[in-house]
């Protein structure tokens, strides 16, 4: 704090930050607690310990598989993800192409429009072109989607390298592929390592397009949550939503190590 | 001359994906509003702007996102400021906090709030042991449990673009204000609040966009019964089989945040040079 | 023979051509600098000999091989840059190994025996293990200089490499410079906006103005006898001041604006309107009032300011203000009346 903040204004900093901390973290708390409750239904404070919705989500065949559908989709999108839009952010960084502006922001642009327009338009398009929606079509959309993070995170992440380098490189004899293998790759590393992540967690988390282009036996976790939200669940719906927030913490971890939160807020 | 054809094998994947799964799909949808039977038509925008049941759907998907985005806004700006002037360690916890519940699935934190907000939840049990409300209360499946749901969704949004913008200012400035007699308050009032505007603004036009076009949330804690328009489209696509009259409805959406925020985008743009 | 030869060189950006015909060379183990404000097109004529740039038309030569159409990597050269330019991913050893594995010279082991020459040279041995960004800056410039050196080019290409380190250590670099350009006889191109570093390091000095040669030759030669008015004002920032060369029975005399005469050297040639040249350390300031040596220019202290083992005048003579840099002997203060005197054959006689 400057100097000079009054202290009545940090007692309310405090206060202020208490309540919006569990503001944003009740809704995670509460499905951790749910999830080893001991009762039946869905309560919260929970009542006693127990791993047994665990057991039941580990055992059940529709979870399992909806987890498979995910993990499957997830890989497919960062591997896509990272490969087509750190390829994008190199040629973009060096700009040098005509209308490399414009392109950035086609590139950019699923950030902007909202999930629902383009999840609508996906399922119409593909339905009149290749019929009945495939893992391919859901793997195909969450690419575009995750797309700009990758795109945004890569192009931070080469803004701050020395605008030389390539040029130094050439100077001493590197050719074309040697120039991307040993001088570029190197620089975009720590962003297509987040962007990637960022990827699998984007895909593995996105609920509005699944449920758009979904039909049986293509239901991805979310989607298999948001099902059984509709009715009355057990607590095993709890048990899977916080073995998810355990995969998103972990990303998150990651993440920290590759490129630092702090870089991540302002990206 | 190859260098140039390097860039463009670079970026033409990129592109290529955006034309074909992104573009030609807005488009597809585009068309599909306006075809009927009998080739184009604009029944289905009529059918949604003359019944009054649609329009009252409009209306409260613009009331309740422009409340959502208001209520983020009051809470994001105080707390991107104290993060701002935080140190690192107290920072990167507070980033932390933040992030954690931007990365986790919408459908999940949902199911949280409808865990504490439901009729034998949490919170209202408190309340009526309180003796604040009467036996009979309930804020699931009201406005007050999306408007609740939402901002805990979306506040996130609205405190990193304030963050990042809080962050460039300068920190002399807000000193020589206050050698200058301005208070404390005043301080904030004349000159961060003033600065940090523009991150405001676009933290606002992103929780308003997402706002009215998100449905999880809305159609979970709401219920069948308070029906905002991303959720009608959801229905009309997975209910009713009606995809024409979702498009048409989508393209509303689409009207709407594009309204908001091209005069943004193009005003940003040129500043930005 | 040159080892570096420019010929009618155009280049043009889009609508607007930075390099109208240039041609120069530099002879092999000669050390040149292109000196010239910023803007002048001197960077973009040592990128041009890297091969970073294209050359709209003319042709350049290394070695006596036409090269105008090679890309850099194929070029025998090294390059050190404004920015260092070195890899932050790469040790410092491994840094200055690069030119050496992307050219394909040498086995691992000679490799490495040559990182170890280069980084003695530069007196870095020690650091070979450290990351590259873990160095200060003076450290990094000589990473730099050690990978620019390692391959042995024909040709080292320097773009204002001394201008990101402070007073001292630039004085240092400058000295190891010229000791690593004689001892491997190096054909240096020097870029520089630094009429100080372009003098004290050059063989010979081009100088660059809107991208033409202004002026070139020696460094003496250069300062001394500056041929244009920017020559004399950019190395040794003369004074300007027009005036008009008469002939006289004593010679000819050059008459100021205000009608002061100042007596020029028996054999100046030039006549009518001219620019002289006066440098600031060239003009002797005296009291007007003791005026006993008579040929003085009558001038008015209008500023002084101390800079500790000396003054500079700004003084206000024939409606110009000229600037002049004395010792502490003798000092004045603002609204006095002075003369100033200079020995003829330091007066620089050029076109309006």
């Amino acid at each position: 704090m400057v100097s000079g903040t009054p202290i009545w204004a940090r007692y309310f900093a405090v206060i202020f930050i208490v309540c919006t901390a569990l503001f944003l973290l009740a809704p995670l708390f509460v499905v951790m607690g749910v999830s080893v409750s001991e009762s039946q239904f869905i309560s919260f404070p929970p009542q006693g310990f127990t791993l047994h919705w665990y057991e039941k989500v580990l055992s059940s065949d529709a979870y399992v598989s909806a987890a498979w559908t995910s993990l499957w989709i997830a890989l497919t999108v960062t591997i896509a993800a990272s490969l087509i839009g750190g390829a994008a952010a190199i040629a973009l960084n060096r700009r040098s192409l005509p209308a490399s502006g414009l392109m950035s922001a086609a590139l950019l642009s699923p950030l902007v429009l909202p999930t629902i327009i383009y999840a609508i338009g996906m399922l119409l398009l593909w339905s009149a072109i290749f019929g009945p929606i495939s893992p391919l079509a859901l793997a195909i959309g969450h690419t575009v989607i995750a797309l700009p993070y990758v795109v945004r995170t890569c192009l931070a992440v080469l803004a701050d390298t020395d605008p030389f380098l390539e040029e130094a490189a050439r100077t001493m004899g590197a050719g074309r592929l040697q120039r991307l293998a040993f001088v570029v790759l190197p620089q975009i590393k720590p962003g297509l390592l987040a962007g990637g992540f960022f990827a699998f967690n984007i895909s593995f988390d996105e609920a509005v397009l699944s449920l758009f282009l979904r039909k049986p036996g293509l239901t991805t976790l979310p989607v298999q949550i948001y099902g059984q939200l509709e009715f009355s669940p057990d607590p095993s719906v709890a048990a899977v939503s916080t073995m998810m927030i355990g995969l998103t913490i972990v990303l998150l971890i990651i993440i920290d190590r590759t490129l630092g939160l702090g870089k991540i807020a302002s990206v | 001359m190859t260098d140039r054809l390097e860039n463009m094998a670079l970026v033409m994947p990129g592109l290529l994906l955006l034309g074909l799964a992104f573009i030609l799909p807005v488009l597809q949808m585009l068309v599909l509003s306006v075809s009927g039977p009998d080739g184009f038509t604009l029944e289905h925008f009529t059918r949604f702007l003359s019944d009054s049941y649609y329009l009252g759907i409009l209306w409260r998907t613009v009331r309740l996102s422009a409340l959502i985005t208001l209520i983020t806004a009051l809470i994001g700006f105080p707390l991107a400021y104290i993060m701002a002037k935080s140190g690192p360690r107290l920072r990167l916890w507070l980033t932390l906090i933040v992030i954690l519940p931007l990365m986790t699935s919408v459908v999940i934190r949902t199911f949280g709030w409808i865990v504490l907000l439901g009729r034998s939840g949490m919170i209202p049990s408190m309340l009526r042991d309180l003796g604040l409300v009467g036996r009979s209360f309930s804020i699931i499946q009201t406005e007050s449990a999306i408007v609740i749901g939402m901002v805990q969704v979306l506040l996130p949004f609205m405190t990193l673009s304030v963050l990042g913008v809080v962050m460039s200012i300068d920190g002399r400035l807000e000193e020589a204000a206050r050698t200058m007699g301005c208070s404390f308050m005043k301080t904030i009032r004349t000159v961060v609040l003033p600065l940090s505007l523009p991150g405001i603004v676009a933290g606002g036009l992103l929780v308003f966009t997402l706002s009215a076009s998100s449905f999880v949330t809305p159609s979970l804690l709401g219920g069948s019964r308070i029906q905002v328009l991303a959720g009608s489209i959801y229905n009309a696509v997975t209910q009713t089989l009606e995809w024409e009259f979702a498009a048409a409805q989508a393209v509303i959406l689409f009207v709407g945040v594009a309204l908001v925020l091209v005069p943004y985008l193009s005003v940003a743009g040129r500043r930005n040079g | 023979m040159s080892e570096i030869n420019l010929s009618d060189i155009h280049k043009s950006f889009g609508k607007v051509e930075v390099i109208p015909g240039v041609s120069f060379s530099v002879e092999r183990g000669e050390f040149v600098s292109l000196l010239g404000p910023s803007g002048c097109g001197k960077t973009t004529l040592l990128r041009i000999v890297a091969g970073l740039e294209t050359v709209s038309s003319g042709r350049v030569d290394i070695a006596g091989t036409d090269v105008t159409h090679l890309p850099p990597e194929k070029r025998d050269i090294a390059m050190m840059f404004q920015s260092y330019a070195l890899l932050p991913h790469l040790s410092v050893a491994e840094n200055v190994r690069f030119p050496l594995r992307m050219r394909g010279i040498g086995s691992r082991d000679e490799q490495n025996e040559r990182v170890k020459t280069a980084l003695d040279t530069v007196q870095l041995s020690h650091l070979g293990d450290r990351r590259a960004r873990q160095l200060s800056g003076g450290q990094q410039q000589r990473v730099a200089l050690a990978r620019a050196i390692v391959s042995r080019p024909k040709v080292l290409l320097l773009d204002e490499p001394l201008s990101n380190l402070d007073a001292r250590l630039r004085e240092d670099m400058q000295v190891e410079l010229i000791e690593i350009h004689k001892n491997l006889g190096l054909t240096t191109l020097f870029v520089t906006h630094d009429q100080e570093e372009a003098l004290s390091l050059s063989d010979r000095i081009i100088l660059i103005k809107g991208g033409r040669i202004e002026q070139e030759g020696t460094p003496a030669h250069i300062y001394a006898q500056p041929s244009t008015s920017f020559a004399s004002q950019f190395l040794g920032s003369a004074n300007m001041l027009s005036a008009v060369v008469e002939d006289t029975g004593s010679g000819p005399m050059a008459v100021l604006g205000d009608g002061q005469r100042l007596p020029l050297a028996l054999d100046e040639a030039a006549r009518g309107a001219v620019s002289l040249a006066l440098r600031q350390e060239d003009l002797v300031l005296s009291d007007a009032s003791d005026a006993n040596d008579g040929g003085g220019l009558k001038a008015k202290v209008r500023a002084r300011v101390y800079l500790g083992a000396r003054n500079r005048y700004v003084l206000e003579l024939a409606g110009a203000s000229l600037r002049i840099l004395t010792g502490n002997d003798q000092l004045f203060a603002r609204g006095d009346d002075v003369s100033l005197t200079i020995a003829h054959e330091r007066i620089r006689v050029l076109a309006p």
